[in-house]
């Protein structure tokens, strides 16, 4: 091979001299804060990683953890489609009130786990919803007056308010109900119930490696972060640079990717793999899961005759 | 002489048609037998043992393993698919690439629910295999919060639990710290003493002795330069400073 390097060449001068630049109290240069973009690079990978990695709480011995996954996740489905089905502003709160007593039963922390579905909620609904309650696009009785237009108050409307706490409402127990079952199954179960009640195999195999890749993702971000932080010497601030850098590395982690799933498929490969992914975990039914699913329905049924009551 | 396990002629792959790995490459292992393969980096030794676990197939040249041609229709074959990988084991040089199961435990289950081994038997021996290997607080965990000597302990777990008549290890005691690769080497032994059949690639030139019992060399231009019995080919100092096997402050020469 061309790149032999073992009939050693005498390393270049300037590698067998001290740099002042190496100048240990970094003394010299402005103290600058890190980039935004590195920062974001970093930071996104730690929410992520810790928003996914519940086994600990998966292993915890609460009430939604000694389910049958299956039952769990039947039983959530259908709440949340009765959740998208209410139309009652208290029943919904009521609802919501219900995951959170779910969530301490689970022995889940209430304070974690309020933390972490309202993370999502801003995101994927604030910005559509904050426009519907002010008056110019849904006429209605002004409760806040913001500002006068044609000597017509204008601001916060009752009915523009009452439609947004009903979406967001239902947005909180529908995250809510998602993010029990995600916490309290480890993730192997959750895969094999997927598989279990019918979902296609390789659709199950391609979430589970997708599970997968991410970690693997996020750990060559990081590395390749702190690799090049290492190696910078004017503290990184160049946020130029720093875009170059991500794109550059989009590119390399793409190609890692490749390659490592390449061996992961032969890997499974050597051991007999030929479509058909087969586990250890057998599923047995039990009575609290017959109890569950006995409350679970009831619950669903009672909300949507009170519903009819409250709302028609 | 019996008839070898594995058996190449003239073996030639070349990565994306144009990156050559194998050029030519002949060999044969019989029955029992530890063989090493040494080379410099990036002179095929990955490559050989990928065609040997009939991962990867040559452009041209011919793979046989007990007896039988190994193709890659053939391998589609599921009768044929279950023989060859149930009798030939593979731990992988990147550990990482090996461990993709959700826990531990189900990784070392793999192979043998792959091959239709009920899930008692299974059980039974991933727990077996376990406390050999003494991974104990491990089996819950997820293989990608280990470290990497503890993830190449799981690997070579779910390669032993399906007890397979061949190994291939692909530098099997790198990254592991002194005592573990010490703790490896006994392994090796114990499977050579129980008479499986091992390849296995390396570059730690002072444990070989102890490990295998023929050596084939690789040259950097990814041919076999050399294949001889252990003791005889570490006396040949002239050869390993050729293939970049040693460098001339080598402790090794000085001995
Ligand atoms: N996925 C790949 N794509 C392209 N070329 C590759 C790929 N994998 C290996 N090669 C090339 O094939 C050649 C042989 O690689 P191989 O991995 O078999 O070497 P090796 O002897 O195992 O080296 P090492 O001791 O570093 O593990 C190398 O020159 C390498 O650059
Ligand atoms: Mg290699």
């Amino acid at each position: 091979m061309t790149t032999s390097t073992a009939q050693s060449q005498p390393a270049p001068a300037w590698l067998l001299q001290r740099e002042v630049a190496l100048c240990p109290c970094g003394c010299i240069g402005k103290r600058r804060k890190g980039s935004y973009v590195a920062k974001t690079l970093s930071g996104a990978s730690g929410v992520l990683r810790q928003a996914m990695s519940s086994d600990d709480i998966a292993a915890q011995p609460g009430l939604l953890q000694r389910l049958d996954p299956r039952i769990k996740l039947v039983s959530l489905l259908g709440l949340l489609v009765t959740v998208a089905l209410l139309r009652s502003l208290p029943l919904l709160a009521g609802a919501y009130v219900v995951t959170l007593v779910l969530a301490a039963a689970s022995k889940l922390s209430v304070t974690f786990f309020i933390k972490r579905v309202w993370l999502f909620i801003p995101i994927f609904t604030g910005i559509v919803v904050l426009p519907a309650t002010l008056s110019i696009i849904t006429p209605g009785h002004v409760v806040l007056p913001l500002w006068t237009w044609h000597g017509q108050p204008q601001g916060f409307t009752e009915q523009g308010l009452h439609s947004a706490g009903l979406i967001i409402t239902r947005v909180a127990t529908s995250i809510s109900l998602v993010v029990l079952l995600t916490l309290t199954t480890p993730w192997v179960r959750l895969l094999a119930a997927l598989r279990s009640i019918g979902v296609p195999r390789m659709f199950v195999l391609i979430i589970g490696m997708a599970y997968r890749y991410l970690f693997l993702l996020l750990d060559t971000v990081d590395d390749m972060y702190t690799a090049r932080k290492a190696r910078t010497l004017g503290g990184g601030g160049d946020s130029a640079a720093g875009r170059r850098f991500v794109a550059a590395s989009a590119g390399t982690l793409f190609g890692k990717a490749h390659q490592l799933s390449e061996e992961v498929h032969q890997a499974m490969l050597a051991r007999g793999y030929t479509g058909d992914a087969r586990s250890l975990q057998v599923f047995r039914l039990r009575r609290i899961d017959v109890v569950w699913t006995i409350c679970a329905a009831a619950g669903a049924v009672a909300l949507l005759l009170a519903d009819r009551g409250l709302g028609g | 002489m019996t008839e070898p396990v594995l058996a190449c002629s003239d073996l030639r792959y070349a990565y994306l048609e144009r990156f050559a790995a194998l050029d030519g490459v002949s060999l044969s292992v019989a029955p029992g037998e530890t063989v090493a393969l040494l080379g410099a980096n990036g002179c095929g030794k990955s490559t050989l043992l990928k065609v040997l676990d009939g991962l990867i197939f040559p452009d041209s040249g011919e793979f046989h393993a007990f007896g039988e041609q190994v193709l890659e229709d053939k391998l589609e074959d599921e009768q044929f698919n279950k023989g060859f990988r149930g009798r030939v084991g593979f731990v992988f040089q990147n550990s990482d690439a090996q461990v993709f199961s959700p826990t531990v435990r189900e990784e070392i289950a793999f192979g043998c629910l792959q091959l239709g081994l009920d899930r008692a038997t299974t059980a039974d021996r991933v727990d077996d295999v376990v406390s050999m290997l003494d991974i104990g607080e491990l089996v819950d965990r997820a293989p990608y919060q280990l470290s990497g000597g503890q993830k190449k302990r799981v690997a070579i777990a779910s390669v032993l639990v399906m007890n397979p008549e061949v190994l291939l290890f692909d530098e099997p005691t790198a990254a592991l710290d002194p005592r573990t690769q010490f703790w490896l080497i006994e392994l090796l032994h114990q499977l050579r003493t129980a008479g499986k059949t091992i390849v296995l690639a390396s570059h730690d030139l002072d444990t070989l002795p102890e490990l295998a019992d023929r050596c084939l060399v690789f040259s950097e231009e990814h041919r076999v330069v050399a294949d001889a019995p252990t003791g005889e080919l570490l006396a040949d100092h002239d050869l390993l400073l050729r293939v970049n096997l040693v460098h001339e402050r080598s402790q090794l020469l000085r001995r």
